[in-house]
């Protein structure tokens, strides 16, 4: 089991140093961060020009440009932006935690979420609580998540503005200014967090269900299910054992595989909901042209996919015992 | 293969007209896709054109109001459709044909060019797609035709879905004999690829086909709504949604329209997709052995009548009588007629298809969801048809067990074999762990698997097959059943194994003296363990004997056909009379 994992991790850090090395090549061939600054009128002096050069350090070949952005990558130095006084890194490493939370939260809401309904739903196909469950996962996926977002925001807007108190929290991540105390703090956030993650969750929630279910009625119709009806198991220990246990190999692959998805949510829902986390800084660099900053945010979602890669397939090894003996 | 392939075509187009939900969503498409073509061209407004009317609510003059310039929302949504199906269109060709491409060349080629494009679909499923297409978009949206751009940026991220698929199936085409056919006779990698290949994953891909240019609705309209898709003057569905953000309370049509019409389109495209891949590949009736499979009204009857009678004949431990199992217009088992006695013996044979299996499962209340039985079965005094899965409890492991064919799906792959023993022990009465080992060892000496202890802490993935089919022939003996039922238990097995496997189930079933039966297509298994023969032919038992007269004396034409098909009966008797 260590060897797997130290294996997987291994085979993380290549991905990783690839996934760099693509990224910085398609961000640095195709983006010009100053372009803004070549087209504005009147136009700036050469001279200016070739000083943002140097300092972004444009002028060199892109393999040598690629080595120092690595070399100052490895000190934490996430090199030049085109906003002389912004450093990226202090400024990421602020907005990480606030996207962090969100993510997280959504995804073991989503996933707690799905492998209910979609369990439900399977054990139940064509019938009363399936006949809700799927056309609602249908509907759900074909929901854009920037209109849930806008939707529940501007309702709860109306429902606070109706009954003269604030229930829900819908502009920012804490209120401004912050509360002091530890508690209501915590509660604060709290508050924030819930009409964001329950567009997050939502949408990823009709996905992985339709999965789960999927997964849980071919399990269903498996021989080793059979088997244990024939051995005389009581329904309880073969959903259990027999049917939702193997099921949850496949679901954890899925959400291991969807995660760079939900980034993009969380990108849709804080933008929604004007939050300072990564979603935020992402918008702005682009608009700003910061093409490292742009690739700081690549590589921080990257390796936080690369990281809950490595945790899905520690899970494997917990759940599926085929896993765990085959590789070690 | 051309004629063989439009009658395929043909079937699958039948069923997806028979499928309600994806025609109705089909037809629901194809009205928005004409509506997004032909109404602007009839509709008074342009999406650009600016009116006197501002903010007004949906009336006649603008069906779906105005925006606070006073543009008709009706025009600027038939604009946004048009821009939002065509970069969807343009991104799904975009996304299928690299898809296609590279998917087809990993699968067929495989090693390192197999390696290196698996890399790059899992570099491209390690980055959110969205920030990366934000930022390539950003860059496309100033330049002129933005469509274009937006769908080529889109397409570039979103082609692994359909990679993978089509490299998978290809994979598994690759050794099959129609390529090595087709190499042989000289045609070029690319002809195979593209005329052979492909053509067999065309459903796989027209299905992801269809789902992807939802998704690509989705994802041109968020790009948009973030500001990095269509760009104004020009509008898309997600960049009115945008604009609406804060009339939702105030002028809601012009938050509403635009974001129920994406809905409407995606959700009509799901289901298409969904209606095409049934149609593909038609899923037969969801299983569930969890529920009481239905009965006709008339098996009730017949049921109470068996009841009455089997009081007369008291010798026999399970009575089958007037069974039949019909799908739908179709009758797999015709009435039969079965009786074992305690501790006999039963043999059921037949070719495969001849509904021996459907009467097996018959026996133990477990037919396929979609199938209709008729008939009673009685064990031990005792009418075993309609009951819940609660009273099937009282009868299944503890007085009837079953064996079934394939030893690698039958036991759970995530429990070790000791707590799949303690399963079942559990039962009857609570045991603790070390009294259940001790049992389970016990009873895996007893089908002569040797190392017990140490094999009850493994899983059924490190045992060989033979040892899993005894290990399913232990599990069934746990509670001394009356009537163990096995279908197949040797057909998965080699030969070498068979002989094993068989002599370790006669030896369990004579040690307990429970009665059997022994489903099978070997007559030659037959001979060595059966007391009486059923012969089933066709749905129907065609000849019942004791085992020696119908080796000797076959009635039936059919049966004498069986025997002399196979020669090993012969040779086997042969061998064994010295």
């Amino acid at each position: 089991m260590v060897q797997l994992i130290f294996r997987r991790l291994a085979s993380a850090v290549l991905v990783l140093l690839l996934a760099s090395i693509v990224i910085f090549t398609v961000i640095s061939v195709s983006g010009d961060p100053l372009a803004e600054l070549r087209d504005r009128q009147p136009p700036v002096p050469g001279s200016v020009i070739a000083a943002e050069e140097a300092r972004l350090g444009l002028t060199d070949p892109l393999p040598v440009r690629y080595l120092s952005w690595l070399q100052g990558l490895v000190t934490g130095d996430f090199g030049p932006s085109t906003i002389a006084t912004r450093d990226i890194g202090v400024e990421l490493g602020s907005r990480v935690g606030v996207t962090l939370r969100l993510v997280i939260l959504a995804i073991i809401i989503a996933l707690v979420l799905s492998l209910l309904a979609g369990t439900v739903s399977a054990l139940h196909q064509r019938r009363w609580p399936d006949l809700i469950l799927t056309p609602s996962a249908f509907i759900l996926l074909a929901l854009p998540s920037f209109w849930l977002a806008v939707l529940l925001k501007q309702w709860g807007i109306a429902f606070n503005n109706a009954t003269g108190y604030q229930t829900f929290y819908t502009v920012g991540a804490v209120s401004v200014p912050a509360p002091r105390e530890f508690l209501p703090l915590v509660a604060d956030i709290a508050g924030h967090m819930v009409l964001p993650t329950i567009v997050l969750a939502l949408t990823h929630f009709a996905t992985w269900s339709r999965y789960q279910r999927a997964a849980v009625a071919e399990g269903l119709a498996g021989d080793h299910v059979r088997f244990a009806v024939l051995k005389g198991l009581s329904r309880r220990r073969i959903v259990g054992s027999y049917v939702v246990r193997p099921a949850l190999i496949p679901i954890v692959t899925i959400v291991a595989l969807d995660l760079p998805v939900v980034f993009s949510g969380a990108v849709i829902t804080e933008t929604v909901f004007q939050w300072r986390g990564m979603g935020g800084f992402l918008l702005e660099s682009i608009a700003l042209r910061d093409t490292n900053a742009v690739l700081a945010w690549l590589l921080i979602a990257a390796t936080a996919v690369v990281l809950f890669n490595l945790i899905a397939d520690i899970l494997y090894g917990l759940v599926d015992p085929r896993v765990r003996y085959a590789k070690s | 293969m051309g004629e063989a392939g439009a009658g395929k075509l043909a079937v699958t187009f039948g069923r997806f007209v028979r499928h309600k939900v994806g025609m109705s969503a089909l037809c629901v498409l194809f009205v928005v896709i004409l509506t997004a073509i032909f109404l602007p061209m009839l509709w008074p407004y342009d999406h650009a054109e600016i009116t006197p009317d501002l903010s007004q609510s949906p009336s006649l003059a603008h069906p779906m109001g105005t925006d606070t310039l006073g543009r008709d929302l009706l025009a600027l949504v038939l604009r946004g459709m048009q821009q939002s199906l065509l970069i969807a269109f343009s991104v799904t060709i975009i996304a299928s044909l690299i898809g296609v491409v590279l998917g087809v060349v990993a699968g067929y080629f495989g090693s390192l060019v197999d390696a290196t494009v698996m890399r790059a679909v899992d570099l491209v499923l390690t980055l959110p797609t969205l920030a990366l297409a934000a930022f390539l978009g950003s860059l496309v949206a100033g330049r002129g035709v933005s469509w274009l751009g937006l769908a080529m940026v889109l397409g570039s991220l979103m082609w692994t879905s359909v990679a993978r698929l089509v490299r998978g199936v290809v994979l598994s085409l690759r050794e099959l004999a129609f390529v090595d056919a087709a190499r042989v006779m000289g045609a070029s990698s690319t002809r195979i690829m593209f005329r052979h290949l492909v053509p067999n994953v065309s459903d796989h891909i027209v299905v992801a086909g269809t789902l992807m240019f939802g998704v690509a609705i989705l994802a041109e309209s968020s790009l948009s709504f973030l500001g990095f898709g269509v760009q104004p003057p020009d509008t898309s569905l997600g960049l009115l949604v945008a604009n609406a953000q804060s009339a939702v309370l105030t002028r809601p049509w012009l938050f509403y329209f635009p974001g129920l019409l994406i809905i409407t389109i995606v959700l009509s495209v799901n289901y298409v997709g969904e209606g095409l891949r049934e149609a593909f590949n038609p899923k037969s009736a969801p299983d569930n052995p969890l529920t009481t499979p239905r009965r006709t009204a008339r098996s009730r009857r017949t049921g109470t009548r068996e009841k009455q009678a089997q009081a007369s004949q008291p010798a026999a431990l399970l009575t089958v009588r007037d069974l039949s199992v019909r799908f739908g217009p179709q009758t797999a088992v015709k009435p039969i007629n079965l009786e074992i006695k305690p501790g006999e013996v039963l043999a059921l044979v037949g070719e495969s298809g001849s509904g021996k299996s459907l009467t097996g499962l018959s026996v133990v209340g477990l037919l396929p969801t979609n199938a209709v039985g008729t008939g009673s079965v009685v064990f031990a005094g005792n009418e075993l048809t309609d009951l819940s899965f609660e009273q099937w409890r009282e009868y299944r492991g503890r007085r009837i067990a079953m064996i079934l064919q394939d030893p690698s799906t039958t036991l759970n792959p995530v429990l070790t074999i000791a707590t799949q023993f303690a399963d079942s022990m559990r039962l009857t009465s609570a045991v603790n762990r070390t009294e259940a080992r001790r049992r389970a060892a016990e009873l895996m000496e007893s089908v002569a698997i040797k190392d017990a202890q140490a094999r009850l802490d493994q899983y059924p993935h490190q045992l060989s097959g033979g040892m899993r089919q005894r290990i399913a022939i232990a599990l069934a003996m746990v509670h001394d059943p009356d009537l163990i039922i096995a279908d197949e238990p040797t057909t998965a097995l080699d030969v070498t194994v068979q002989a094993q496997v068989m002599a370790t189930l006669a030896m369990a079933r004579e040690r307990t003296g429970a009665a059997m039966l022994f489903i099978t297509h070997d007559l030659a298994l037959v001979a060595g363990i059966a007391d009486r023969v059923a012969v089933m032919y066709q749905g129907d038992i065609v000849e019942e004997q004791d085992v020696f007269s119908l080796f000797d004396n076959p009635r039936s034409e059919y049966t004498r056909k069986l025997l002399s098909l196979a020669p090993r009966i012969s040779t086997d008797s042969s061998v064994e009379r010295p």
